[in-house]
C-alpha cells in the first residue's frame, strides 16, 4: 500500500537531484523520475484492478463487478486519484521538454511546479490503507459510468497539465533575459495544445451533462464548471498574446504576465473545487478537505512569486508601440483579449462570490442569471470584432475554424435555447399533442440492472435509460433524445416518488396472504465469511396461487451499511417479491410484494418534453473550436 | 536600484508601451475599465443571492439561499406543476414549506442537505423555490448505496 506513496516520494527526491550541482538537469535522472511516476500510476491500476480494498481509494471509487473500462477510469475518478493523474501527464511532458532541450532555468520552474503536484498527491494520497476491511467496494457511481464521463476528466487534466509549460517558458526566460522572444514559438505550441484539451474536455462535460444528467442543459455555471471554464479563456488570451508579442516587443510583458495568471488560475479553480469551501454553493460536492490550505498556499506562491519576477525584470523588457492607430489588428486583438479578460473576470466573481462573502456575515453565491445577462453583451463585442477581422485582416487556416466556431457557437446557444418546455402527466398509450409532436408513453421494461421507459415521438421509439441499483432503487435516470436535424425532442421521465410496495412479516411455517398469493417462510440460513461475520442472508419461502407451487430462495447480501437485495420474479411475472430481512432467531423473514412491471407501466407518469431547435450545430461548433486549435499548432 | 526606483521604471515601460504618450489611448482604456466595474458591479450586486438561516429567510423580501435537511414528517408531493416539500433547519429545527416550480428533481431522495433558492411569500407563508440544489453524498465522493 505505501509502495505508491515511496514510489512518488522517491520520484521527488530525483527530480530534486536532477537539479542540483550542474548547470543543466540531469536527463537520466529526470527520466527515472517520471518512470517512478509512472510506476505509481501503474501500481493504482493494479490495486483497481486486483481489487484491493484493503486500499481506501480503490475500495471507495471500484468493485469487483465493476466493468474493465471503468475500472481504468477508476483511477481518476475521485480527488486523490486525479491528482495523481494531473501528475503523470506533467511527469510526462517534463520528460519531453528535456528532450526538447528547454533552457535549464524553465525546467527548473517546471520542476518546482512538479513537486507541488507531488505534494498534493502524497497529502491526498490514493494510496491511503483503509480503515476498515471491506470484502467489496463501492464502485463507481453510475451516473459516471459513462464513455463521456471516463475521457473528460483526463482530457481536462492533460489540459492543466500542459498551461504549466508556458508558465515555465516565461518564467526561465524572464531569469535569463526579459527581452528574449525565443520562448514564444514553443509557448505558443503547448498553449495551443493546452487549449485544444481544455476545451475538449469542458466541450465533453457538457455533452454528458446534457445527454446523461436529464437536467436538459449542457452548462449550469456551476462551481466547478466555471473553475475550469476561466483558465480556458485566459489560455486564449495568452494565446493571442503570445502571437501578438511575436510582432510587438510592447506586448511582451503581458504574455509573461497572462502566463502567470493563466496556471495561478488553474489552481485556484483546484483549490476552490478541492478544498470543500463550497460545498455548500456547488451541486458537485466534493468532500472538503485538509488539502484546502496547501493549494491555497501553492497558488499564493505561483501567482505571487510570478508577478514578483516579472516586477524585478520590468526594465529589461524592450520597449516600443502596442499598435499605431485604433483600425490596426494589434489593436482589435488587444481589445478582444480586454473583453476575454472581461468574461473572466465576471465568471471568477461569480464562482467566488461565496469565498470572498465568507468573511462577512452573511454569505452569498449568485444567481445563474448574472453569468448569463453580464457576459452576452461582451461576447456580442465579440463577434463583431471578429468579423470585423475576418474581413479586414489575413487568419491563419486553424485561426479561421476555431472562431468560425465560436461565432456559430454563441449563435446554437441561443437557438438551441429557443425551444419549448412542457411538463405534463402521460397516461400508458395515449397519444398527447406537446411541442408540435406526437408523444405517447408505452411503459417501462426492466433487463438486466437497467430499467427503460418507453416513448414514441412522431412514430419513432426512444427509451430513456434509467440504471438501477441492486435492490431496484433508481441509481442514475438518464433521458430520451430523440435526434432530429431540426433539434433534439428531450424527454425526461419523473417516476412517482414511491412505488407503492405490500410488506409481509412471514413467521416461520405460517402460512400469509398477500390477498392473491399464499406465503409460507419454510426455513432461513445466514451464511458467515471467514471472519465469522454475517456475509449472506437467504429464506426459501413457498408460494402458492391455490393452483401450482413455486419455490424461491431470495438472498440479502451483507454491506457495510445494511444489506442489499433484488427482486425476484414469481408465477411469470404475476409479482415481484423482495426479501428485507431475517430477524436474528431466524423465526421472522420481511418480505417486499411489489408490483410487476405491467402494474407500473400502466401508472400514468410525469414527464418533461423539450425540444432542442437544431442542438446539433453547437456539438459541431465545439468540435470546430477544438479542431481548429489542433490544426493551429501546425502553421499553414 | 532601489525598490522606489523598480517601480518607476517599470511603470513607464508600461504607460510608455501602451500609450505612447497618446491621451486618447488612455481615456479609451480608462474609459473601458471604469464601464466594466460599474457593468459588472450593477450585475453582481442585482444577483447576488445571501446565504440565509429559516428563521431570516421568512422575514427577508430578497432572493436568498436557505440550506436545509428534508423533513420527514411530512410527504413531498407534486402539485399543479408544482413539487412541495418542508425543509428543516439543522440547528433550529425550524421547518419552511418550500414550493418548487418543476418537477422533483433527480436525487431528491438520496439528498442529504437541500438548498433552495428563492423568495418567501409571507402572503401564502412559503418558500417559492426557483431552483434546487441537491447535495447527494454519493454524486462525486464517498459511498454509494447499493
Amino acid at each position: 500500500m505505501l509502495t505508491g506513496n515511496f514510489l512518488l516520494a522517491a520520484s521527488a527526491v530525483t527530480l530534486i537531484f536532477s537539479t542540483l550541482k550542474k548547470e543543466y538537469p540531469r536527463k537520466n535522472l529526470v527520466l527515472i523520475s517520471t518512470a517512478l511516476t509512472i510506476c505509481a500510476s501503474l501500481y493504482l491500476w493494479f490495486l483497481i484492478f486486483s481489487n484491493d480494498f484493503s486500499v481506501e481509494y480503490v475500495a471507495a471509487y471500484s468493485s469487483t463487478t465493476l466493468p474493465p473500462m471503468y475500472k481504468i477510469s477508476a483511477f481518476w475518478a475521485g480527488q486523490q486519484g486525479s491528482f495523481l493523474f494531473w501528475l503523470l501527464v506533467h511527469s510526462i511532458v517534463g520528460t519531453i521538454l528535456i528532450s526538447k532541450k528547454t533552457s535549464a532555468e524553465s525546467l527548473k520552474f517546471y520542476f518546482a511546479l512538479e513537486l507541488i503536484l507531488i505534494i498534493f498527491v502524497l497529502e491526498k494520497s490514493p494510496f491511503a490503507a483503509n480503515p476498515v476491511t471491506v470484502s467489496e467496494g463501492v464502485g463507481l457511481n453510475p451516473l459516471l459510468q459513462d464513455f463521456w464521463m471516463a475521457i473528460h476528466p483526463p482530457v481536462i487534466f492533460v489540459g492543466y497539465a500542459l498551461l504549466a509549460v508556458p508558465l515555465s517558458l516565461s518564467l526561465g526566460t524572464l531569469i535569463n533575459s526579459a527581452a528574449s522572444r525565443n520562448w514564444l514559438e514553443p509557448a505558443r505550441v503547448w498553449t495551443l495544445t493546452a487549449f485544444g484539451f481544455l476545451g475538449a474536455g469542458i466541450f465533453i462535460g457538457g455533452y454528458w451533462a446534457y445527454k446523461v444528467l436529464g437536467w436538459g442543459g449542457y452548462w449550469a455555471w456551476d462551481p466547478v464548471e466555471n473553475s475550469s471554464l476561466v483558465p480556458f479563456l485566459l489560455a486564449a488570451v495568452l494565446l493571442h498574446l503570445i502571437n501578438l508579442a511575436k510582432k510587438k516587443t510592447a506586448v511582451l510583458p503581458m504574455a509573461h504576465i497572462a502566463a502567470v495568471f493563466t496556471y495561478s488560475l488553474v489552481i485556484y479553480g483546484t483549490f476552490l473545487t478541492r478544498s470543500g469551501i463550497l460545498g455548500d454553493f456547488s451541486v458537485h460536492s466534493f468532500a472538503g478537505s485538509e488539502i484546502g490550505l496547501t493549494i491555497a498556499l501553492a497558488n499564493a506562491l505561483i501567482l505571487i512569486g510570478g508577478l514578483l519576477i516579472i516586477f524585478f525584470k520590468a526594465k529589461n523588457f524592450p520597449a516600443g508601440k502596442m499598435y499605431e492607430n485604433f483600425s490596426e489588428q494589434s489593436f482589435i486583438v488587444l481589445l478582444s483579449c480586454l473583453l476575454i479578460i472581461f468574461m473572466a473576470v465576471i465568471v471568477w466573481l461569480g464562482m467566488s462570490m461565496p469565498l470572498l462573502t465568507k468573511f462577512l456575515d452573511n454569505p452569498a453565491a449568485v444567481d445563474e442569471s448574472f453569468y448569463v445577462k453580464s457576459t452576452a453583451p461582451i461576447a456580442a463585442v465579440l463577434v463583431v470584432l471578429l468579423i470585423y477581422t475576418f474581413a479586414k485582416f489575413k487568419v491563419s487556416f486553424g485561426g479561421k475554424i476555431t472562431h468560425a466556431g465560436f461565432i456559430l457557437m454563441l449563435a446554437a446557444i441561443v437557438i438551441s435555447s429557443s425551444g419549448e418546455t412542457v411538463t405534463a402527466e402521460l397516461s400508458n398509450g395515449v397519444e398527447t399533442e406537446i411541442a408540435g409532436h406526437k408523444i405517447i408513453y408505452g411503459g417501462q421494461i426492466i433487463e438486466d440492472r437497467q430499467k427503460f421507459y418507453i416513448y414514441k415521438v412522431d412514430g419513432e421509439e426512444v427509451r430513456a435509460l434509467t440504471k438501477l441499483r441492486g435492490n431496484g432503487e433508481d441509481a442514475a435516470r438518464e433521458p430520451a433524445i430523440l435526434k432530429n436535424f431540426s433539434g433534439d425532442i428531450y424527454i425526461a421521465p419523473h417516476p412517482p416518488q414511491n412505488i407503492i410496495a405490500q410488506e409481509l412479516i412471514l413467521e416461520k411455517n405460517k402460512f400469509a396472504m398477500d390477498g392473491e398469493l399464499g406465503y409460507t417462510f419454510l426455513d432461513a440460513e445466514i451464511i458467515y465469511d471467514a471472519e465469522n461475520k454475517p456475509a449472506r442472508a437467504t429464506a426459501i419461502i413457498e408460494i402458492t396461487d391455490g393452483v401450482t407451487t413455486e419455490k424461491i430462495q431470495p438472498l440479502i447480501t451483507v454491506t457495510a451499511d445494511g444489506g442489499t437485495s433484488s427482486a425476484i420474479e414469481i408465477f411469470d411475472g404475476r409479482r415481484r417479491v423482495r426479501l428485507t430481512g431475517i430477524s436474528g432467531d431466524l423465526q421472522k423473514a420481511r418480505l417486499e410484494i411489489l408490483p410487476t412491471i405491467q402494474e407500473i407501466s400502466a401508472v400514468p407518469i410525469t414527464t418533461t418534453i423539450s425540444t432542442k431547435p437544431f442542438i446539433w450545430l453547437l456539438w459541431l461548433s465545439v468540435t470546430a473550436i477544438c479542431a481548429g486549435t489542433f490544426l493551429a499548432v501546425k502553421k499553414f | 536600484m532601489n525598490l522606489k526606483e523598480k517601480f518607476s521604471a517599470y511603470r513607464n515601460i508600461f504607460s510608455e508601451n501602451f500609450s505612447d504618450g497618446d491621451s486618447m489611448r488612455k481615456i479609451f482604456l480608462a474609459a473601458l475599465l471604469i464601464g466594466f466595474i460599474v457593468y459588472a458591479g450593477i450585475n453582481l450586486t442585482e444577483s447576488v443571492t445571501p446565504y440565509v438561516s429559516i428563521a431570516e429567510a421568512t422575514t427577508s423580501n430578497k432572493n436568498v439561499q436557505v440550506k436545509g435537511l428534508l423533513d420527514k414528517n411530512f410527504e413531498p408531493r407534486q402539485s399543479n406543476g408544482e413539487f412541495i416539500f418542508n425543509l428543516r433547519d439543522e440547528n433550529s429545527n425550524e421547518t419552511l414549506q418550500v414550493k418548487y416550480s418543476g418537477t422533483k428533481p433527480d436525487q431528491f431522495d438520496d439528498a442529504y442537505h437541500i438548498v433552495a433558492v428563492g423568495k418567501y411569500d409571507a402572503a401564502d407563508a412559503t418558500f417559492h423555490a426557483k431552483k434546487l440544489l441537491i447535495k447527494c453524498p454519493s454524486k462525486y465522493e464517498g459511498q454509494v448505496r447499493d
